[in-house]
């Protein structure tokens, strides 16, 4: 039951994420950030198996991170996301499969575009305008169809970014009173707080 | 649930009169789910070279890797573009090494020969079992209605723009009546001296 | 102790596919109703020759296909039913009344169906030309045209292409068509059912292609004149080895043709 989103707009990426952990029916904790910073210009979403979640967000963090440090300069968002993607794609065909859902949002500076990436479980990549997961994409991504603007202001992206969280309050049968939000742009990865 | 269509998407490829074409669908879904509309299946291989790979999105993209890894080191190998037929061997080889636990795509091969430019189609299933068609292969879960919609409306002998007339008609009508397929297509004509991509305006549901 | 007899569990399924393909196109003042005489099951070729197009009325023609025993007994129903209906009321039921009554007549099975799929195709009371398809239980609805069974999947797509001129765009000053001119129509049927047949397995061996003509409508200047296959089965013609192509027929109102094609045997 878990649910994340993203959108990009003019010069920027939002993502969110609820922050509900959770085991079986038991709500376990209700402030999890389950988005993670993985590099100046790069922040990641995360959900799926508990345990396999945070192993696998570390894991990425570390390696996007010696990337970093080896090179003197960060990894690009495309770059960082064919590297995920192998990443699961390969532990898919592995004996025991990390099974993580993920949403990619970053800022190339070398051209000075937002870059949204859509992944899931399998090692699936795909480059999007908005996304989402979990039962919350049911509803976001006929809400997105509608207001999604990728010219969009930061205004105008978090009021549609908020449109979609509170319909999936009003509409999806668990509570998730509470969403983690996170911006990318040309000045880095910041935390909005709605 | 088959995991052949779990993503959906559609193939098809013409052989026209020195000319090849090969389009595909843009969706990429998560079984009724649409989840983008701009995935791309079809990837040049060399400039008069093309292959698309229809099924399991994970291992399109992985497939795409390992191609442009084996083609890459097959031209510097041998200090020459790879031929279509040799590369339909190598697509072949590449999934029957996991034979018992396959790569999920069904690959569609087109392109030109050197030289002659003789127009070269191929398909082959997920294992790598080969097929050369003389007329048009096609493949993805849009595969039955390829075949009847091309069955009546190819012909031997189409010039380009005849072939891109065809092939574009044959994948819309196509994907028109299959929910995994759509949203948008893309169309690749390969002819001697160049390839003309164009994007279709087809229906958005 | 005498063993005890549990309950034992028998599993029985009274259906089963035998393939082939119908399909359907109206016109503006006539109906072409077709389908392959190929009778299959599994990989077995049970016979070369079973029609799945029957002539109902004058003015209609039905074609039934999916679970052949099913076929014809809803065919020799209907059939029954039309008879009734004319000792009753001295004429033969409109087209559009024996749609309603074979949706009553699927739904009646609702529970245990005939395992078909229907198309009827005719003339209706105004003289234009009509095709209604149902499903298995009734549902229906009139439509231009229609591809059923095994091969629909490769058909019904070409149909919309060549018949609803879908993903065409019409030139400024000539919009499409409504409704096509008879040979045009049959050459789309023949086309449908060679392609059907190069591709499926189960569709092959013959083609008949039933045409309802509307009053006063005739075949001439379609090229048919004297073609090897072609018969009038109209009621009022007694002619049984229908001389089609000769005069004029003894029949006042509508007129019903059958083509007879072969298809590969492969």
């Amino acid at each position: 039951m878990e649910c994340s989103f993203a959108i990009t707009g003019k010069d920027y990426v939002l993502v969110a994420s609820d922050t509900n952990a959770a085991r079986s029916i038991i709500k376990m904790k209700s402030d999890e950030d389950k988005t993670k910073i993985l590099s100046p210009h790069l922040v990641m979403t995360y959900s799926g198996e508990p345990g396999d979640t945070v192993q696998f967000a570390e894991y990425v963090e570390r390696n996007i991170r010696l990337q970093h440090i080896r090179n003197i300069h960060e990894l690009r968002p495309s770059s960082s996301a064919a590297w995920i993607r192998r990443s699961l794609a390969d532990s898919l065909r592995s004996r025991h499969p990390y099974s993580v859902n993920l949403l990619l949002g970053g800022y190339d500076a070398a051209t000075d575009t937002p870059k949204l990436y859509w992944i899931d479980y399998l090692g699936t990549l795909a480059e999007v305008p908005f996304a989402a997961h979990g039962y919350g994409s049911y509803f976001a991504l006929s809400l997105l169809d509608r207001y999604h603007n990728p010219e969009a202001s930061l205004e105008e992206g978090v009021a549609t970014l908020k449109r979609c969280i509170s319909e999936v309050q009003k509409r999806l049968v668990v509570n998730l009173e509470t969403f983690k939000v996170r911006v990318v742009d040309k000045d880095g990865v910041r935390e909005i707080e709605l | 649930m088959s995991i052949m269509s779990y993503n959906g998407g559609s193939i098809v490829a013409m052989v026209g009169k020195d000319c090849v074409a090969i389009a595909s669908d843009l969706r990429l879904g998560n079984q009724a789910l649409t989840i983008a509309t701009n995935f791309e299946k079809v990837f040049p291989v060399t400039d008069r070279l093309y292959v698309g790979l229809p099924g399991l999105a994970t291992d399109v993209v992985t497939l795409r890797e390992r191609f442009r890894f084996r083609v890459n080191m097959y031209t510097i190998k041998e200090e020459r573009e790879i031929e279509p037929e040799t590369f339909a061997h190598l697509v072949s080889s590449t999934l029957y090494e996991r034979r018992f636990g396959p790569y999920f795509v069904e690959p569609v091969i087109a392109g030109l020969e050197k030289g002659t430019n003789k127009p070269f189609i191929a398909t082959t299933d997920l294992i790598g079992c080969l097929t050369l068609p003389k007329d048009f292969a096609v493949a993805g879960t849009a595969s039955d209605k390829l075949f009847g919609v091309a069955e009546g409306l190819w012909e031997p002998d189409l010039e380009p723009e005849d072939l891109f007339e065809t092939i574009s008609q044959t994948l819309m009508n196509a994907v028109d009546r299959d929910a995994f397929s759509g949203w948008g297509a893309i169309v690749h004509l390969i002819t001697p001296d160049q390839v003309i991509t164009r994007t279709l305006k087809a229906r958005m549901d | 102790m005498s063993p005890t007899v549990g309950p034992v569990s028998r599993d029985f399924n009274p259906y089963s596919d035998n393939g082939g393909t119908i399909l359907a196109i109206a016109g503006e003042d006539f109906a072409v109703v077709a389908g392959d005489t190929r009778q299959s099951e599994g990989y077995n070729i049970q016979t070369r020759y079973a029609p799945k197009v029957f002539r109902l009325t004058d003015k209609a023609v039905l074609a039934v296909n999916g679970f052949a025993a099913d076929g014809n007994m809803f065919v020799k129903k209907v059939k029954q039913r039309l008879e009734w209906y004319r000792h009753a009321h001295g004429k033969d039921m409109q087209l559009r009344a024996i749609a309603r009554m074979i949706q009553t007549m699927l739904y009646a099975k609702r529970f245990f169906p005939y395992y078909v799929y229907n198309i009827l195709g005719g003339i209706e009371e105004d003289g234009s030309g009509a095709v209604y398809s149902f499903d298995p239980v009734g549902s229906y609805e009139r439509e231009a045209c229609r591809a059923a069974g095994a091969a629909q999947s490769l058909v019904q797509p070409f149909l919309d292409n060549q018949i609803y001129f879908k993903n065409q765009t019409p030139a400024i000053d000539a919009p499409f068509p409504r409704h096509l001119p008879l040979s045009h129509v049959l050459s789309i049927v023949t086309d449908s059912f060679t392609s059907a047949t190069e591709r499926h397995i189960e569709v092959g061996d013959g083609l008949e292609i039933y045409i309802i003509l509307a009053k006063g409508k005739t075949l001439s200047g379609l090229g048919l004149d004297g073609v090897k296959g072609l018969s009038e089965v109209t009621s009022t013609v007694d002619d049984s080895d229908g001389s089609a192509s000769e005069g004029e027929s003894l029949a006042e109102g509508e007129r019903i043709f059958v083509l007879r094609r072969e298809l590969k045997k492969d």
